[in-house]
C-alpha cells in the first residue's frame, strides 16, 4: 500500500523532512505554498511531485491563504498532510484538517503505512508516553520541518490558484534584532535559565560559550518574559528539540516541558543551587551550587 | 461585540507518571485551569473593557469541566459568563473534535466576533485546536497574539513571528491564539470569586450540537514508554569550585563531549 501526501508551506521552505516522511509514504507528493512566490519557487526543488502556489496581494499574510490552501488540498484529498512546526503553518495545516475533517497529531516519531491505515507511533502529554496508534482516513501531521532545499535540484512547475483571501493584512513587520541561530547544528549548547539573576549576567555564559565552543540557548521563560534572547534559541516542547554532544543546563529546573527538548543530547551537565532541583534526575554529571561560582571557574579550567 | 475566550480545564503532565506498560497514572494530578488560559482571558478582558464587549467563556471536555469549581475559576477572572460541553465522550476526543464541537458552541452563542485562546494546552500542548477551530469556521486564525486592539471589523493584532514581529489588520471574525507572555494574568481576589459564584454558566447536551462526524478514526493499538538515554547521575562534589570545574571537565574529556 502507498498513500498520497500534501506538505503544507507557509512563510519558510524549511520542507527537508517534510519530504522525508511523505515520499516514504510511496505515493504522490504534493506541496501547496501559502506564502510568497519566491518559497513556491523552492519547494519546487525540493523533491516534490507538484507544487500549488496560493495567489495573494503581497500585504496578506500566508494564513489568509487558509481557504484557498484548503480547497487545494481538498481538490486531490490525500491520506496524509504534513506541516512544519511553525505558527503560520500550524493555522495552515488547521485549515486543511477541518476541510478534510482529518485527525491531527503532533507527536509523531515514526509514520508508517501498513495495510490500509497510516500507523504513528505518537509521543503524549510531553513525551512521557508514546501511543502507536492506527488511522483510518485522512491524518494531519505537525513535525519538525526540517532543513531548506539546496534548490539546486530539479525544479517541477507551479500551478497557481487564486481565490479572495481572508480578511487579514499586515501593516507593519519589525525584526527583533536577536541573532537568529541554528541550534541543532551546534555540538555543543548551554541552556540557561531563570537561575541567572540579570541579563548582564549573560556575560558569564557567554565566556563560557567561547572557552567550550558552544551555542547559546535557553529555557522558555528566559526568552518569552524576560526577552533576553530570541525566541529561537528556548529548548523544550514548544521551542526547539536538540541532539548535541554535550548540554549543560546552569540554573534551569529541569521541567518536563524543557527536558524533552535534550533527551538526546549525548551528556548533559547541570549546575543548579537547589539539590533537589528537577533536573539533576536527567543529568550525567550533576554540580549542586552556585553558578556564579561555578560558571567563571570552569571557564578559567578551560583556558 | 462578543469575544469568546476558548479554555481547557485539565491536568498537569508535571504531575503524572507513565508506568512501564506506557500507560499514564493521574491519579496524583490535580484538574485545574490550563497554564496559559489565564493569558487569554486576561487579553480578551482588556480589549472587552476597551470596547464594552461580552466576555463568555466556553469550554469542551470530558466529566468534570463543567462542575462549579471548574467554571468558578475561570469566571473568577472576569468572564462575564461560561458555556460549557461536559461529555464521557470526550474524554479521548482528537483535537478536531474538540475543535469541531468548540466550532458548533460558538455557532449556537450567535454573532461571535473573536475567539482567543491560550498558547496551547498544559496536557496535550499540540497548539492545534485554534487553527482546526478557524478552519470549522471559515476564519482566519493567528498564533503567538501579544496584543488586540480596536473593535470589531477593525482588529489590530500584534504578534511574534520567526525573527520578528508584525502588526496584523483584521476585518472580520478570526481565531487568535495568544503568546504564552501577551499579558500578565491577574490573580483573582475573593471578591472575584465570590462574584464568580453568581454568574451565568449554560451547560449544553452534546447530542443536541449535531456536530458532524470526522473522517477519520484513531484507535490505539499500543503504549510504551519512549526510549530514554540512561544518565549517570554522577554528583561532582562543589565544595571547592577550581576542584570541580578540573574533575567536570576531565569527565568530560572521557565522555568525547569536549
Ligand atoms: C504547555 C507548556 C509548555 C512549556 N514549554 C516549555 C518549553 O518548551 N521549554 C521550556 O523551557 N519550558 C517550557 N515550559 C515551562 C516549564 O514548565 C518551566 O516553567 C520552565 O522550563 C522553567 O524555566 P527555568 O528552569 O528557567 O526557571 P525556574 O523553574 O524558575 O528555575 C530556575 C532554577 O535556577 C536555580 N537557581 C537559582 N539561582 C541559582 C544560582 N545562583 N545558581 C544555580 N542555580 C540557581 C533554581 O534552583 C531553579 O531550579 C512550558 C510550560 C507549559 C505549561
Amino acid at each position: 500500500m502507498s498513500v498520497n501526501a500534501w506538505i503544507i508551506v507557509g512563510d519558510q521552505p524549511t520542507v527537508g523532512n517534510l519530504v522525508t516522511v511523505a515520499r516514504s509514504l510511496g505515493g504522490t507528493v504534493g506541496a501547496v505554498v501559502a506564502g510568497p512566490r519566491s518559497v513556491a519557487e523552492i519547494v519546487a526543488s525540493s523533491g516534490v511531485d507538484k507544487v500549488v502556489w496560493c495567489n495573494a496581494p503581497d500585504d496578506v499574510p500566508a494564513e489568509a491563504n487558509a481557504t484557498a490552501l484548503a480547497d487545494a488540498v481538498a481538490a486531490d484529498p490525500p491520506r496524509v498532510v504534513l506541516a512544519g512546526r511553525n505558527p503560520g503553518e500550524r493555522v495552515l495545516l488547521g485549515a486543511a484538517a477541518a476541510r478534510l475533517k482529518a485527525a491531527v497529531l503532533t507527536g509523531a516519531r515514526s509514520v508508517a503505512v501498513e495495510g490500509d491505515g497510516v500507523v504513528v507511533v505518537n509521543a503524549v502529554f510531553g513525551d512521557i508516553a508514546d501511543e502507536t496508534v492506527a488511522v483510518s482516513g485522512p491524518v494531519a501531521l505537525l513535525l519538525d520541518g526540517g532543513s531548506a532545499p539546496s534548490g539546486d535540484g530539479a525544479s517541477v512547475p507551479i500551478e497557481e490558484v487564486s481565490a479572495p483571501p481572508l480578511g487579514v493584512r499586515v501593516v507593519e513587520t519589525r525584526t527583533h534584532g536577536f541573532d537568529q541561530v541554528d541550534l541543532n547544528a551546534a555540538h555543543r549548547v548551554i541552556g540557561v535559565g531563570r537561575g541567572l539573576k540579570s541579563k548582564e549576567d549573560l556575560a558569564l555564559i557567554e565566556a563560557l560559550a567561547v572557552a567550550v565552543g558552544a551555542e547559546i540557548a535557553c529555557t522558555r521563560p528566559v526568552a518569552e518574559g524576560l526577552n533576553w534572547m530570541g525566541k529561537d534559541r528556548y529548548i523544550g516542547s514548544s521551542g526547539a528539540r536538540i541532539a548535541p554532544q554535550l548540554y549543560l543546563a546552569i540554573g534551569v529546573s529541569g521541567q518536563l516541558q524543557h527536558m524533552v527538548g535534550v533527551t538526546g543530547a549525548e551528556t548533559i551537565v547541570a549546575i543548579n543551587s537547589d539539590p533537589n532541583a528537577a533536573v539533576f534526575k536527567e543529568t550525567d554529571h550533576g554540580l549542586v551550587g552556585d553558578l556564579y561560582q561555578l560558571v567563571p571557574a570552569i571557564t578559567a579550567a578551560l583556558k | 461585540m462578543k469575544i469568546v475566550v476558548a479554555y481547557k480545564w485539565t491536568r498537569d503532565p508535571e504531575e503524572a507518571s507513565a508506568r512501564p506498560d506506557g500507560t499514564v497514572d493521574w491519579s496524583r494530578a490535580k484538574p485545574g485551569l490550563s497554564t496559559y488560559d489565564p493569558v487569554a482571558i486576561e487579553v480578551a478582558r482588556q480589549l472587552a473593557a476597551e470596547t464594552g464587549a461580552e466576555l463568555i467563556g466556553v469550554t469542551v471536555g470530558d466529566k468534570g469541566v463543567g462542575t462549579p469549581l471548574a467554571c468558578k475559576a475561570a469566571l473568577g477572572r472576569g468572564l462575564d459568563r461560561v458555556v460549557t460541553v461536559e461529555d464521557g465522550s470526550l474524554a479521548d476526543a482528537g483535537r478536531s473534535e474538540l475543535a469541531a464541537v468548540l466550532a458548533e458552541v460558538i455557532k449556537h452563542i450567535g454573532d461571535v466576533d473573536l475567539v482567543v485562546t491560550g498558547d496551547s494546552s498544559m496536557d496535550v500542548a499540540a497548539k492545534m485546536v485554534p487553527t482546526v477551530l478557524a478552519g470549522e469556521l471559515g476564519w482566519p486564525a493567528v498564533a503567538e497574539v501579544t496584543s488586540v486592539t480596536g473593535k470589531a471589523g477593525e482588529l489590530r493584532v500584534g504578534r511574534e513571528i520567526p525573527g520578528g514581529a508584525q502588526v496584523l489588520e483584521i476585518s472580520g471574525p478570526a481565531v487568535l491564539a495568544t503568546s504564552a507572555d501577551a499579558a500578565a494574568p491577574r490573580v483573582p481576589g475573593m471578591k472575584d470569586l465570590l462574584a464568580a459564584g453568581k454568574k451565568p454558566v449554560e451547560h449544553l447536551d452534546l447530542a443536541a450540537l449535531k456536530v458532524s462526524p470526522q473522517n477519520a478514526v484513531m484507535t490505539v493499538t499500543g503504549r510504551s514508554l519512549p526510549e530514554r538515554k540512561v544518565r549517570k547521575g554522577q554528583l561532582i562534589d562543589t565544595a571547592d569550585p577550581a576542584q570541580a570545574a578540573d574533575e567536570l571537565l576531565t569527565a568530560l574529556r572521557q565522555a568525547g563531549a569536549l
